[in-house]
């Protein structure tokens, strides 16, 4: 949507400025051409105001060529068609208008070629400025856009890290790993004395992490990993797990607890349900220049419809799109037996966008 | 008191094993991992006493109750958060107990259950399990039907249409037919009214299914389903249809 045509009042004070350049206009045809200054006033101010209505076209090329990005030759070559077709556009309207202006059975004198100079050098500068304009527009639109994505960003890293706590303070979770440390200190206080190391691992990870603006996926896949080992205990041989990480991706820097929540809800809403357990897996591999997440895990066709499904994944979700805007997405693929999350995040591009908010 | 445990963590059931070995009086006949095993031994078993965990894969410990019916011991829930403790009690559960238990806690509530079988306090009504098988405020998702010997869990999705026949319900999936004990108008207030609506006297429709309608006589019409299947629709049947789909 065009920033002047979004809101009524940005339009009103375009208008207005687009006015009093044909009040100016006006005076210069009364004392440089030397014409009638009703005349004048009646042709100019229209005249401006058609021009400020054809240079309202230009914002598209801005956005189709932001400068930095697009190469000079290109830019002046492209303004310079542009003004010109812009400017013999509004010669021959101002023509027409001219000739409307006229009172039947009279003519203009041969001094009126005089207004036809004048007419090109103001529109010369009229379009100059408007295209100008339109620069300075589209550079405040655009750290505007930047100033609020990073809020954006701000607002949803921090809620990722509130759920990562409510998460750790799962009552489910929590409770039955209680359980599980008394069950096993009857029978087996060396597995009941892993199980407390394992807990502590996970509740210490999960608040250091949750501070970080980004961190490598080998620390986000080990506090998954931790996060699993714990929940065996519980389900036992129920609940298997693969992980696949490929060595060039390792490094890679990423949202933290972004994968946690999804291998949480592969568990729940997934293993969980069925009798025979199942397994889940966890991949990481480049993809050219994307680095794509996958975690999967097989479903109980018939499983009761589950609350609170996927608001992990639409905080998963919302943060990948905000922190790489449409180099990233999430692809969630659900069958009756099978649920699939993909996330395809730019090589490079994770580090840097990460980088510049951190 | 004979005494079936069922929990789907092996750990859970040790630990409570552990615990009721140290209570005089208590025979722990069988343990469960899941809702069907705990279904099978309830009544193969018959205990006195049932320890039923809530969530467990296929069946919550709700569902597995209100199959069992009218033969259910008496339970004692054990779950790790208390968010059924309300739902419990509708289904007249003797005590509800929270991981981990405490074994002075889980005393007090084997003393409770004893006292409870020395009284008979009648069994809930099939009704009111039912009820309490699903969150409160939301509607039935899926029928939980016994067939010879066997769980069928049918999600409502898979219903073409419901039919009463004296005092049981046949549900019809894809040509085939499953039986129930329940009344049509205990069902039909369970159901989503936006997908299910009761087109007759004998006939609760999935409007999914439905194809078109026919007239068939004076205030009488015909729901034609997808499969060619007829069903006669009353007059107030045809009303509430067009109330919903226009």
């Amino acid at each position: 949507m065009h920033p002047i045509l979004k809101r009524r009042s940005r339009l009103v004070l375009y208008l207005a400025v687009w006015i009093v350049f044909g009040l100016l206009l006006t005076v210069v045809f009364i004392f440089g051409g030397r014409a009638p200054p009703l005349w004048s006033l009646y042709f100019s101010v229209p005249m401006a105001m058609l021009l400020g209505m054809q240079s309202l076209s230009y914002w598209y090329l801005v956005q189709s060529m932001p400068p930095g990005e697009t190469p000079i030759v290109r830019m002046v070559i492209s303004w310079v068609a542009a003004g010109l077709a812009s400017l013999v556009a509004w010669l021959v309207l101002g023509y027409l208008w001219a000739q409307y202006l006229l009172e039947p059975g009279e003519n203009y004198g041969d001094e009126a070629y005089g207004i036809l100079g004048l007419m090109i050098f103001a529109g010369a500068i009229g379009i100059s400025l408007a295209v100008l304009g339109h620069y300075l527009a589209g550079a405040f639109e655009r750290s505007r856009n930047a100033e609020r994505r990073a809020l954006e960003l701000q607002v949803l890293a921090r809620e990722a890290e509130l759920k990562s706590l409510r998460a750790q303070l799962d009552p489910h979770f929590l409770f039955n790993s209680l359980n599980s440390v008394a069950a096993l200190i009857g029978n087996d206080t060396a597995a009941a004395r892993q199980m407390c190391f394992l807990m502590a691992q996970f509740f210490r990870k999960s608040l250091t992490l949750g501070r970080e603006q980004a961190i490598p996926l080998s620390e986000e896949v080990g506090l998954a990993q931790t996060f699993l080992a714990i929940e065996r205990v519980r389900f036992g041989e129920r609940l298997r797990s693969r992980f696949d990480i490929a060595e060039d991706v390792r490094d890679v820097s990423v949202p933290p607890l972004f994968l946690q929540p999804l291998v949480e809800n592969a568990v729940h809403h997934g293993v969980a349900h069925l009798l025979e357990g199942g397994e889940v897996c966890v991949t990481a591999r480049r993809r050219e220049s994307f680095v794509e997440l996958v975690v999967e895990n097989p479903c109980d066709p018939d499983r009761p419809p589950s609350r609170g499904t996927g608001v992990g994944l639409v905080n998963v979700r919302s943060r990948v799109e905000t922190l790489c805007g449409h180099r990233a997405s999430v692809d969630v693929n659900a069958t009756d037996e099978n649920f699939r999350v993909s996330i395809l995040l730019p090589y490079t591009g994770a580090a840097a966008a990460l980088r510049a908010t951190a | 008191m004979r005494v079936l445990i069922v929990d789907d963590e092996t750990l859970a059931r040790s630990i409570m094993r552990e615990h009721l070995a140290k209570i005089p009086g208590i025979e722990i006949v069988g343990e469960a991992a899941n809702g069907f095993e705990a279904v099978k031994l309830a009544e193969e078993l018959n205990p006195e006493l049932m320890f039923l965990d809530i969530q467990m894969p296929k069946l919550s410990g709700f569902e597995v109750l209100e199959l069992i019916g009218d033969k259910a011991p008496a339970v004692i829930f054990t779950t790790a958060y208390d968010e059924f403790a309300l739902r419990a009690f509708e289904v007249h559960a003797v005590d509800y107990l929270l991981k981990p238990v405490e074994p002075p806690r889980l005393a007090a509530a084997v003393e409770r259950a004893a006292e409870r079988l020395r009284n008979k306090t009648p069994a809930p009504s099939a009704h009111d399990l039912a009820v309490s098988a699903r969150p409160p405020g939301r509607t039935l998702e899926r029928i939980l039907i016994r067939h010879e010997g066997r769980v069928h869990v049918l999600p409502l999705e898979r219903i073409d249409f419901i039919e009463a026949q004296d005092d049981y319900l046949s549900f019809s999936c894809a040509g085939k037919r499953l039986r129930k004990q329940q009344t049509m108008s205990d069902l039909e207030s369970q159901l989503d009214a936006t997908r299910f609506v009761r087109i007759h006297r004998s006939f609760i429709l999935n409007v999914e299914r439905l194809a078109r309608i026919d007239l068939y006589g004076k205030d009488s019409w015909l729901a034609i389903l997808g499969d060619g299947t007829k069903l006669p629709m009353s007059r107030t049947g045809h009303a509430k249809l067009k109330d919903l789909i226009g």
